[in-house]
């Protein structure tokens, strides 16, 4: 019994470390009638198409409206203008877009320039200046 | 004369009955109970030796607790483990995705299999 009684305790401890990190709980999924007025009014680009999407899709646009009011306004913009267009990305295109996104960053502000005349200036090239895709 | 045969001869006595005077019976039934008094407490000490063993083996008891129990949190860790790592990728990529679609360059430039590239080699090429 005594032996019975420390597995027990083993298990309720075990049960409490591994309940610890879990404690910042993730948005539950929601449909579109169930979002608070605040969400549904960031989120209004997605409403045409919102309970059609992915679960996980639709718990992870709850966690950028979250994050949204922290945001500077022209990055609220350019979120809302972004956002049904990034809906519409296949899964494939998604991971693409992230991966790019992230080798961006990683160039030094210093020598990237401003981002945005980079980008016009990349698509005024004429077609045949446009390196080859990269592997 | 050897087992059998013995043991044939007390078959024969027992099937004959005993008929033993109260003095004798009274000595056999005080050896009785020294010998018993004296036995009792290693037959129970073999006893639980023997039910211990059976619950190492997988009594129904033994096999819940030692082996169940341990298995059980196994289970249980993994489980939560699993769960955090996939909130925990989840949370990542909700932030990305709130960086890319608020940064400088609309989605198009993301899209581009050119333009990271390009914007890697013109960077490094800065003095």
């Amino acid at each position: 019994m005594a032996q019975a009684a420390r597995l027990a305790a083993a298990l309720a401890a075990a049960l409490l470390l591994t309940a610890a990190p879990a404690g910042a709980a993730p948005e539950p999924d929601r449909r579109w009638q169930q979002l608070s007025a605040e969400q549904r009014t960031i989120l209004a680009p997605l409403e045409a198409e919102w309970d059609r999407l992915e679960p996980v899709q639709r718990v992870k646009w709850i966690g950028v409206a979250k994050r949204y009011p922290k945001m500077t306004p022209v990055g609220q913009k350019r979120v809302q203008s972004n956002m049904k267009k990034w809906a519409k990305l296949t899964p494939a295109q998604r991971k693409q877009a992230r991966e790019n996104y992230r080798r961006i960053s990683k160039v030094p502000p210093e020598q990237r320039g401003d981002l945005r005349q980079q980008w016009d200036e990349y698509q005024s090239l004429p077609p045949p200046k446009k390196p080859a895709p990269a592997k | 004369m050897n087992e059998s045969q013995f043991a044939l001869r007390v078959r024969q006595a027992l099937n004959q009955g005993l008929h033993l005077d109260a003095r004798v019976a009274a000595r056999l039934r005080a050896a009785r109970e020294q010998a018993l008094a004296h036995q009792r407490p290693e037959a129970a000490a073999g006893l639980a030796l023997a039910s211990n063993a059976l619950g190492r083996l997988g009594g129904a008891r033994g096999l819940s607790l030692r082996v169940l129990l341990p298995l059980l949190v196994l289970a249980v860790a993994f489980a939560t483990t699993y769960a955090w790592q996939q909130q925990q990728r989840a949370a990542e990529l909700e932030e990305l995705d709130a960086q890319l679609l608020s940064s400088d360059l609309p989605i198009d430039a993301y899209l581009d299999q050119g333009f990271a590239a390009w914007l890697k080699r013109r960077a490094s090429q800065q003095p």
